[in-house]
């Protein structure tokens, strides 16, 4: 089996738990949701204020939002022993990983379309302004956030770890997406697209990386 | 049997090695010893009870018989293979069996097997064969997180039935099992065995002694040796 079949596998596994247990849609978008409303009410009724740091909210939700869905897809491994029984299988580790990353990417993916809906309407952000850059900015950004989550998840793997050391791994090496994801959001969303150019490269320089080093040493970290 | 398992059999170092072969293996866990110098030798098809007191080591060692575990210091082969440089190989003809059945609360009986079909390479059009065989055939449909510990427990079987590794480790096995539940694990140890495949089985149960040909002791993450040698002639 080729390791696309071997991830295709996992990430079928992973998405048919995450649509019986509805965890994405039971806690992971409330709290996204709730996080946007009280960021809102925060910065006070100012339309010009709220339109100016929306890419900032909206990105910083998702990034909050995507711990939590990390934490649940390496939660299911841990329940029953799961974990060893893919240590165990005689396959190609990375495609936990990859499996892992897509099923997470395409969760988040759907997270986020409702997301920018909501700050669409909440805070008055324009989403005609570019389209194709703003979904290539959310695009990347979400496999680059797969992909780094993927790969410290399994370093978590006590469920005390998971809720202390996962968040503290995570928030800063996603800084730099975080960054790049704001930027070419606020670019995309101002009618200024074609200059989001050097940020979404940077989007896919990060991607590269992360998806390179995990897929190398997954397997590495999962074993003994 | 899938083309990859086919290859790998006929690429054994030394098809008369013995199934298992320790050489002072040594697991630490931090500053503790959880298993001490053991050396170890089960020959292919042998049945083998490991008995001992909870801590004795007996989880370790099967664990690093399946290669879930590395040893610290010392070595070991599983037919012929390499403990950590033939991992993979290892893998392919070994079936840990435990107390926790690694199954997703989430997916049904069914579902987890053809999982684990597809991650072993293996057709999943056997997947109702091996439910009916351990009694599931009316819960298949229904999720593992409904399934009591019996029921999760046959399962685990019905893998390694769909399995058929060369390799059978069980773990405590009939821990929380009621008596159905463990005669249909002892159906499949029996049923391994009678197949000439090599099956090790740790667990405090007493009466499960008369399966195998060899009991081994251990305590404090030592076989005992002066225990070691209480051998059945088979019939």
């Amino acid at each position: 089996m080729t390791l696309i079949r071997q991830s295709a596998v996992m990430a079928a596994k992973d998405l048919r738990i995450e649509i019986r247990g509805r965890y994405a849609l039971g806690a992971v978008l409330p709290f996204a949701g709730t996080l946007l409303i009280a960021f809102g009410l925060s910065l006070g009724p100012g339309r010009t204020l709220l339109q100016e740091t929306a890419p900032g909210l909206l990105w910083l939700a998702v990034l909050f939002a995507s711990v939590l869905s990390f934490r649940r897809s390496y939660e299911s491994e841990g329940e029953d022993g799961a974990l060893e029984g893919l240590l165990l299988a005689p396959m190609d580790k990375a495609a936990v990983f990859l499996g892992k990353a897509a099923a997470v990417a395409v969760q988040l993916l759907a997270l986020e379309a409702v997301v920018v809906l909501l700050v669409a309407g909440l805070f008055g952000l324009s989403l005609g302004g570019a389209p194709a850059a703003l979904a290539a900015a959310f695009l990347l950004g979400t496999i680059g956030l797969a992909a780094v989550g993927s790969l410290f998840g399994v370093l978590a793997e006590s469920p005390r770890a998971r809720e202390a050391v996962f968040p503290l791994l995570v928030l800063p090496l996603a800084t730099p997406l975080l960054v790049a994801g704001v930027k070419a959001t606020a670019l995309a969303t101002t009618g200024h697209g074609g200059e989001a150019g050097s940020w979404l490269g940077l989007l896919v320089a990060f991607d590269a990386v992360f998806l390179a080093a995990g897929t190398l040493v997954f397997g590495h970290l999962l074993e003994d | 049997m899938t083309d990859a398992l086919l290859s790998d059999r006929r690429m054994d170092p030394e098809p008369n090695t013995p199934a298992v072969l320790l050489a002072g293996a040594t697991r630490v866990f931090g500053v503790a010893p959880a298993l001490v110098r053991v050396d170890l030798r089960i020959e292919r098809g042998e049945t083998v009870l490991i008995r001992g007191p909870n801590g004795a080591g007996k989880s370790t060692l099967l664990r690093l018989i399946a290669t879930a575990l590395s040893p610290t210091y010392g070595s070991g082969s599983v037919f012929g293979f390499d403990l950590v440089t033939g991992r993979d190989k290892i893998r392919r003809r070994t079936e840990l069996l435990g107390h926790r059945t690694r199954l997703y609360e989430d997916l049904t009986g069914a579902e987890n097997l053809r999982f684990a079909c597809a991650l072993y390479g293996l057709a999943s059009d056997g997947v109702g064969a091996a439910l009916e065989h351990v009694g599931l055939t009316g819960a298949a449909d229904e999720r593992v997180r409904a399934y009591s510990q019996g029921m999760r427990q046959r399962v685990a079987v019905a893998r390694a039935i769909l399995r058929r590794p060369e390799l059978l480790l069980l773990d405590e096995p009939y821990a929380g099992l009621d008596e159905a539940a463990k005669d249909v694990v002892d159906q499949a140890v029996r049923e391994a065995g009678g197949e000439g495949r090599t099956v090790v089985l740790a667990t405090h149960d007493p009466a499960r002694g008369g399966m195998a040909g060899r009991t081994l002791f251990m305590d404090q993450g030592r076989l005992l040796p002066e225990l070691v040698a209480e051998r059945r002639e088979p019939g």
